[in-house]
């Protein structure tokens, strides 16, 4: 392996991350807040690395996977490093594991905060805070890839690291256009969202920085109460959309957009993707009606945002869901595991894997019934290899290992059972809010410095989808 | 690129750097100055003339009572020293506005002290109100309070300013001092990669020219140099290709 690659390809995501910086940096001179040097500092700081290894390394573009799987972490792991500058310069209520679980949870689009007062934060702080969420969303490395077209076949190897291995296997998705088609669709669904919340009303600011986080289903508002705060139907239900558009595959998303929307409703992904959804609100919405709306319109309007707020990983709160019934509560729990479509910006399970979990499990009742019988499992009748449905079942097995190992650990530092696990489902599943003590109107303030650092863990266990990170952590035993 | 603006850029990048992280803590801790001066100037100055206010109201409440025992010449002297204190005070604070709502504070001030005022400065020895507490509980010590009161609330306005002011400060200490910490652990990750690439790109190549050369100076063989930089390693390498060459070409003319 050689060290000089990586630290090359890690040169272009400082420039990324600084150019971020030097946005939020305008933003904050513009308004004349407190933010100011510690966001120009962090830019300073990340163009400086970003030039002198640009410089140093000659370009390559034949790496290897091994190299291609550590340039992939390390940009995520640098990127959230360099998220936390601005925050421990800014100070105020970000210590050292403040700063990192802020920044990590905005790069892994989880939307969790520490921040009890989100509305005391400098704008451009705010602005950057947004900001991770928009760049974790698309993947750095995908836009980075996209943005550099110099890079040739080196570009695909990291985009192999990147990508769900279901997301490969169970869609063409080989060549370079398939990057371009990503970056598209994700910069025009954040251009019409922040448009459309305009005309709702919100300031320029407040709409860009939600559409940001809407589009990378992340979460975070420039609000304490969140989307509760502009009390508008017209602002949730785009906000609803736009969750519900984010959480379904970009490839059918774009092919839809260009004319060819039979993809979309021919795919048994999304039509079970929309169902779960559909059945989910209802089931919330009956059981909110009377205990905690009167009428029927307001326990689906609250039932709805909440479902697809956490159903596509979002997180975003227009009520506070920890005062909602236990059936309310189990049934967004279900979300929060299983979240959205594959190749979108969400996390959890995936829909695209529950859909393989259903085909085994069918097959499995096949073959009870026929033991000689030979089943083969197809999604939109193409053949899916038996190696990829072990992967998905494994990856099945193990997000809930970690979840289960997690939540124990969170309740060895006196976390109750309904906080301890609901934090990890949600960090896990890059989701946010969870109940108990981090419910959607709370933080994660109060959690000891232990806790919110195995949280930390979780987002980027569930962000890199397990595998990643187990064969990072063992890359010495690869031959 | 060639290795000398290589290895200047890697100093002036790192002189930037704690350039820039000495700019922003200069920068910050000018700001504490400030923000030093404007609580000891600003919110301190009101606070000392507050209690000094309070301190002289104190002093005519126990002047009416010497006025209502007869003792006409200490109550009068101790009325007209004390008036003469809180109208000093007064005009400080006055002249001290700097925080929102401390103007309408002083006004506050100024028109209780005008109403407790006009019950002392008639005559009170040898009149109805000598000796009546009467008089006293229902309208003298209600206009004290009611001035004291007024007074107070200055003193809790520049105090709740002052710890926010404070508070303020110690961010902007940390804000001073971080971007120094940050500079050297940048500085010091800065100098492990320096040194990586100078021993990938410099070193180790100067190494294997080193070990070609003997091993020429062995054999007599032909030796391959690869170097995969474009500096002046890479020319030292082809004119050190060349001169074997050459002296190659010589030895069989000769």
């Amino acid at each position: 392996m050689r060290p000089q690659i990586i630290l090359r390809y890690l040169g272009f995501v400082f420039f990324f991350n600084a150019f971020f910086l030097l946005t939020s940096t305008i933003i904050s001179a513009s308004n004349g807040d407190s933010a100011i040097y510690p966001l120009a500092f962090s830019a300073i700081v990340c163009t400086l690395f970003g030039l002198f290894l640009f410089v140093f390394v000659p370009p390559t573009q034949d790496i290897t996977n091994k190299e291609g799987l550590f340039i992939v972490v390390c940009s995520w792991l640098l990127s959230c490093l360099i998220g936390t500058l601005p925050y421990i310069l800014w100070g105020g209520p970000f210590s050292f594991t403040n700063a990192w679980f802020e920044s990590v949870s905005g790069f892994t689009t989880t939307g969790a905060s520490i921040l009890s007062n989100i509305q005391s934060i400098a704008p451009g702080l705010l602005f950057w805070r947004a900001a991770t969420h928009w760049m974790g969303g698309v993947g750095i490395i995908i836009f980075v890839l996209a943005v550099l077209p110099s890079m040739g076949a080196a570009s695909m190897i990291l985009y192999r690291s990147e990508v769900s291995p279901l997301v490969q296997e169970s869609f063409n998705y080989r060549t370079r256009k398939t990057l371009k088609i990503i970056l598209y669709v994700y910069i025009g669904l954040t251009v019409m969202e922040t448009v459309l919340l305009m005309f709702q009303g919100m300031s320029l600011f407040d709409a860009t920085t939600h559409a940001f986080a809407t589009i990378a289903t992340g979460g975070f508002s420039t609000k304490n109460t969140s989307v509760a705060y502009f009390s508008s139907t017209g602002i949730e239900i785009t906000l609803m959309i736009f969750m519900v558009l984010s959480g379904v595959h970009f490839g059918l998303l774009y092919l839809t957009i260009t004319g060819s929307p039979r993809h979309l409703l021919e795919s048994s992904v999304f039509r079970y993707y929309v169902t779960a959804m559909l059945i989910g609100i209802c089931l919330v919405a009956v059981s909110l009606h009377h205990h905690n709306y009167d009428t029927w319109p307001q326990a689906f309007r609250y039932s709805a945002f909440q479902v697809i707020s956490i159903g596509t990983s979002t997180g975003f709160a227009s009520a506070d869901s920890s005062a909602w019934p236990a059936l309310a509560q189990l049934i967004i729990i279900f979300f929060t595991l299983q979240c959205a479509c594959s190749a979108s910006t969400s996390g959890g399970i995936k829909v695209d894997r529950m859909v393989l979990f259903w085909k085994v499990f069918l097959r499995r009742l096949v073959r009870l019934r026929h033991p000689r019988a030979i089943e083969v499992i197809k999604v939109d009748q193409i053949r899916i290899d038996d190696e990829v449905v072990e992967t998905a079942l494994t990856y099945i097995i193990l997000y809930l290992s970690v979840l289960m190992l997690s939540a124990i650990i969170l309740t060895m530092f006196g976390t109750d059972i309904m906080t301890a696990v609901s934090a990890v489902a949600a960090a896990m599943g890059n989701v946010g809010p969870g109940f108990g003590s981090v419910g959607s109107m709370s933080n994660y303030s109060h959690l000891p410095a232990a806790a919110k650092w195995v949280l930390t863990g979780d987002m980027l266990v569930g962000r890199l989808e397990i595998f990643a990170l187990f064969l990072f952590v063992t890359v010495h035993r690869w031959k | 690129m060639n290795l000398r603006v290589k290895i200047l850029s890697g100093f002036l990048i790192l002189a930037v750097m704690l350039g820039t992280a000495g700019g922003i803590s200069i920068i910050e801790f000018n700001k504490i100055s400030r923000s030093v001066h404007a609580l000891l100037d600003e919110n301190y100055k009101s606070i000392t003339a507050a209690k000094d206010m309070t301190e002289a109201l104190e002093r005519e409440d126990s002047g009416i009572l010497l006025l209502m025992s007869g003792d006409w010449k200490s109550g009068r002297s101790t009325m007209e020293k004390a008036d003469k204190d809180f109208i000093n005070a007064l005009n400080i604070a006055k002249t001290n506005i700097t925080i929102s709502g401390e103007q309408a504070a002083t006004e506050a001030i100024d028109q209780a002290y005008n109403r407790f005022k006009a019950l002392w400065e008639r005559p009170i020895v040898d009149t109805s109100r000598q000796g009546n507490m009467g008089w006293y509980f229902s309208q003298a010590h209600p206009a004290f309070l009611e001035a004291k009161t007024s007074v107070k609330e200055l003193m809790t306005l520049n105090d709740k300013t002052m710890y926010l002011t404070a508070s303020e400060l110690k961010n902007r200490a940390g804000r001073a001092i971080m971007p120094g910490i940050v500079a050297i652990i940048s500085s010091l990750i800065f100098a492990i990669i320096f040194n990586f690439f100078i021993n990938l790109y410099v070193i180790h190549p100067i190494k294997r020219l080193t070990d070609g050369i003997r091993s020429y100076m062995k054999s007599g063989k032909m030796v391959q140099f690869h170097v995969d930089s474009r500096d002046e390693i890479s020319r030292l390498t082809e004119a050190i290709q060349e001169l074997i060459y050459f002296v190659k070409k010589d030895e069989k003319t000769r």
